[in-house]
């Protein structure tokens, strides 16, 4: 029966004798210059915000305050949109980043480039030795040890004296080299922290390293089989997870000059940053974007109703996981995708549909058991 | 000729149930050799052993003479060890060609700089991308390279799964039932193409097969194992006529 | 003072087992992480108030009441939020929860307020003393009714037909299914078993941290340990992980002081997570090749 079924789609479409793959490769390259001409547009609108008339440096200070967030989502949407692991504890490394930049500045008076380098790497580090730990547990138990690890990061800059507890460390104007930046000068280094960081992606997500991790994720065995080492490279995606989520941090901690344990003891942080990428969509590179706009924005303008913006969240978080799964990006996005899957097809791309189920059971959809 | 790929004593237990008790077998470089037994005899259990993806309890294996019992699954296919697997094991959410890619990855530049995009990473990638549309075009799978692994049927997933492998480069190839449930064309097309690999490109291949016609006729050699020990091992033509085998197949035609 | 610390920390690790309790409920039922475990305590605690400061309730008529209420809202929040999404991967489902959670505290933030609130019952100040080990009465009272519902809970899996039905679903759903079990109604019940467990939790913690919308967030992320610490399959190694995680962390704030009970929990998880990844009492599963 099943085999039939084989024989018949088989039939139906026509076998070329020389397949041409260029047509499908020229439209591909087509597609990535469009993708790339859209970015390009978004990142000049971003450059010239600040110079338009009547914005001021609050404005750009909200602005930037949405490009930390968005940098932040994007650390974990490595994670979680490619190699299928989830952290909730990321809020962890928005401390770790913030808290080692600004001891830095305190200390040292040390500039923001230092800061940012250094509070990412930081991260980085201890992102790499959480990873040694908890990269051998399966999902459910990864997720409560990475929330752990939120609530103790939250415990000791809460209690240790060096970080000052909820008194807070309050910090000098910020620095590039030796110029003092304002609000706008801030905005345009968050601005280019983001670029950065989405480029990087971008490259990593469409190199080896970034199959490697999709391989893991979709079968751990055959990823073995074919020489991917799941330890090292599901290490290398979490430390650099952390590493992006710890310069958000530091971001996070100049824009205000001022970081308590108030903020970075919350371990709802942490999750507010994961929300972003599943509101936003994980594998796509404006999931995140959209996320982080998403949970920076809906409070900030319902700031007089807290309680009841803490309402709404839930409700549009929720109703966004039952009707958009795959997230606010996905659903924007289907109209262009759509769209150029036609002109793929007229090429000869993907030239199958989904089979009938039956025939598509044994490789269908990765089987990820939950239990230990 | 000398010896490919080696165990001895092989020895694996399952809580109580011994899958594995003492098997040896000797795989010659340069020959499509046939593992055959009934069902449950410990067979697969007896490839995750050779592909490192099952400790076992005692015994040793041996590539090349070497023992590669510390190694790790990933590093076997440095060694020139590619596998398939009995139950599909694609990359479901990703074209033909991705799937293919993968196998090659360990001849990928380092991390770093292919993450990075250096010029010689990338110089890499356009030589394997090469390379695994080579693989297709020899496997027919040419005009799947641009559909994702689901949507293809049964037949092709096999086949990709082959190239995978392939795409590794390796010297010695395991294939867990190539044929299991193909169509009579299918496990036709799947024969040809594993007897080209030894011919044209040296493979040496080990295979589990039920399906005795297709073992028979291209297997240079056999070994027989039945309740997780060695039964017998021998030319096809020898095996077909060994009474020991026939039992164990309870008057299976052989 | 040794035996004190114990005796404390097994009273506070009680509350702790009646969270990781329906944490692991949850979780094998249904593979999810429910975040919002600790706010259907919350508002329980807040309806406890409410019984008893605006209807002139008893305490014994209050309980079975919020009970009542506790696992109504979590067959409504199946109902509504999860069944939909039912199919969903783990991290879906956990999300759901984290929506159930925002909604919950926003609620409780907007009915009652931010501020805590003092329970209307309060136990006896006089401690009872022990074998020489002096305990307050609340936290003897909880340590009895914690005790008491496992008793409960033990012969509900053991002999009752839902129980037994409960146990299948967990161990295979499809199965499950193909027997007659009805699944559906089954997670249902597992949603109600979490409201109920959760009432009990708030309204035994309501005497001691006073209510608030945020006062189950520790309770939760101790819970949640103690679950993992069991191998988040099992109730026993729930219960034996909460009343462990109680006394650690209690001990640990005696001797070393009292920044370290916090972090305690986090300590305990990450070493024994580092020797056995599958927790204490989780079964290592083998490799499907």
């Amino acid at each position: 029966m099943e085999q039939r079924t084989d024989a018949d789609i088989q039939d139906q479409s026509p076998q070329p004798t020389k397949w041409d793959r260029s047509a499908i490769v020229r439209l591909k390259a087509r597609f990535e210059r469009q993708n790339w001409a859209g970015v390009l547009f978004l990142l000049a609108c971003a450059v010239a915000f600040p110079m338009l008339p009547g914005v001021e440096g609050w404005q750009a200070y909200t602005v930037a305050l949405v490009i930390i967030y968005i940098i932040a989502a994007q650390g974990i949407s490595v994670l979680v949109g490619f190699t299928g692991l989830v952290s909730v504890g990321h809020g962890g490394f928005l401390a770790i980043g913030a808290y080692t930049s600004a001891l830095l500045t305190k200390y040292f008076e040390t500039d923001i480039i230092i800061g940012l380098i250094s509070g990412g790497l930081m991260a980085g580090f201890i992102g790499f030795l959480l990873g040694l730990i908890f990269l051998r547990l399966s999902g459910a138990f990864m997720a409560i040890g990475t929330l752990g690890f939120a609530f103790f990061v939250g415990t000791v800059v809460n209690n240790v004296p060096l970080f000052e507890g909820r008194e807070g460390i309050s910090l000098p104007s910020n620095k590039v080299m030796f110029w003092e930046i304002g609000d706008i000068g801030f905005y345009y280094v968050s601005l280019t922290v983001l670029a950065l960081v989405t480029l990087f992606s971008y490259c990593m997500v469409r190199s080896s390293v970034g199959r490697a991790f999709m391989a893991l994720r979709d079968s751990e065995k055959a990823a073995e089989a074919s020489g991917v080492n799941r330890v090292l490279y599901r290490t290398i995606a979490f430390s650099i997870s952390a590493f992006i989520t710890g310069m958000a941090g530091v971001l996070n901690g100049h824009i205000v000059n001022y970081i308590s344990s108030e903020v970075y003891g919350d371990i709802w942080y942490s999750v507010d940053i994961l929300v972003a990428v599943v509101v936003g969509g994980s594998a796509v590179l404006m999931g995140p974007i959209i996320g982080g706009i998403f949970v920076v924005m809906l409070p900030f303008m319902l700031e007089e109703l807290a309680d009841f913006a803490f309402i709404l969240k839930g409700v549009v978080l929720i109703l966004v996981l039952i009707f958009a799964p795959a997230g606010i990006a996905e659903v924007l996005g289907r109209p262009i995708r759509n769209m150029r899957a036609r002109l793929l097809r007229q090429a000869g791309y993907g030239g199958r549909e989904p089979a009938p189920a039956e025939t598509t059971s044994v490789a269908a959809a990765p089987s990820q058991t939950e239990k230990p | 000729m000398a010896s490919h790929l080696k165990c001895e004593e092989i020895t694996v237990r399952f809580g109580g149930v011994v899958a594995c008790d003492g098997v040896s077998l000797d795989v010659e470089e340069g020959k499509i050799v046939g593992l055959i037994g009934p069902n449950g005899a410990g067979k697969t259990t007896l490839f995750n052993v050779l592909s490192r993806f099952q400790e076992a309890d005692a015994g040793e294996v041996y590539l090349r003479g070497q023992p590669v019992n510390k190694n790790s699954t990933s590093q076997m296919v440095n060694l020139g060890m590619a596998r398939t697997f009995q139950n599909i094991n694609l990359f479901a959410e990703q074209t033909t060609l991705d799937n293919i890619l993968i196998g090659a990855h360990h001849l990928c530049a380092p991390p770093l700089q292919s993450m990075l995009w250096m010029p010689q990473a990338r110089a890499v990638e356009r030589e394997l991308t090469d390379r695994a549309v080579e693989i297709a075009e020899m496997l027919n799978l040419e005009s799947e390279l641009d559909n994702l692994a689901k949507n293809l049927p049964y037949g092709l997933q096999k086949r990709v799964e082959l190239a995978r492998a392939l795409a590794a480069k390796p010297e010695i190839i395991l294939l867990d039932e190539p044929v299991a449930g193909c169509n009579e064309e299918e496990t036709e097309e799947l024969q040809n193409i594993i007897a080209r690999l030894n011919r044209e490109l040296g493979i040496t291949v080990l295979l589990v097969e039920h399906d005795m016609s297709m073992v028979m006729s291209i297997c240079d050699y056999l070994y027989v194992i039945n309740f997780g020990a060695n039964l017998a091992q021998g030319e096809p033509a020898d095996i077909q006529t060994n009474r020991d085998v026939i039992t164990a197949y309870l008057g299976e035609e052989v | 003072m040794l035996g004190q610390q114990i005796l404390s920390g097994l009273a506070t690790g009680s509350v702790y087992a009646l969270t990781a309790i329906a944490v692991v409920v949850v979780f094998r039922n249904t593979r999810t992480i429910n975040l919002a475990q600790g706010d259907f305590g919350m508002i329980a605690a807040f309806l406890g108030i409410l019984f008893i400061k605006e209807f002139d309730l008893n305490y014994y008529v209050m309980l079975p009441l919020v009970v009542l209420c506790s696992m109504a809202l979590g067959v409504l929040v199946e109902r509504i939020v999860m069944r939909p999404i039912a199919d969903s991967d783990w991290l879906t489902l956990f999300t759901a929860t984290l929506g159930v959670y925002y909604i919950l505290h926003g609620a409780a933030g907007w009915i009652w307020g931010r501020d805590t609130k003092a329970f209307p019952v309060t136990f006896d100040a006089e401690p009872v003393d022990i074998f020489g080990a002096l305990i307050s009465q609340g936290h003897l009272i909880n340590m009895g009714w914690a005790a008491a519902i496992g008793i409960v809970l033990f012969f509900f899996f053991k002999y009752t037909k839902q129980g037994i039905a409960m146990r299948a679903v967990t161990d295979d759903p499809e199965t499950a299914l193909l027997m007659g079990i009805p699944v559906r109604f089954i997670v249902l019940l597992t949603w109600g078993m979490a409201g109920f467990l959760a009432a009990f939790a708030g309204v035994l913690l309501a005497p001691i941290v006073y209510v608030s919308p945020e006062m189950m967030d520790e309770v939760l992320i101790k819970g949640y340990v103690a679950a993992v610490f069991g191998g988040l399959y099992s109730i026993p190694g729930a219960i034996i992980g909460a009343l462990m995680i109680g006394v650690a962390e209690n001990l640990a704030g005696g001797y070393l002081g009292s920044h370290f009970k916090t972090a305690t929990a986090f300590v305990m998880i990450v070493v024994l997570l580092t020797f056995r990844p599958q927790g204490l009492f989780g079964i290592q599963k083998r490799r499907e090749i």
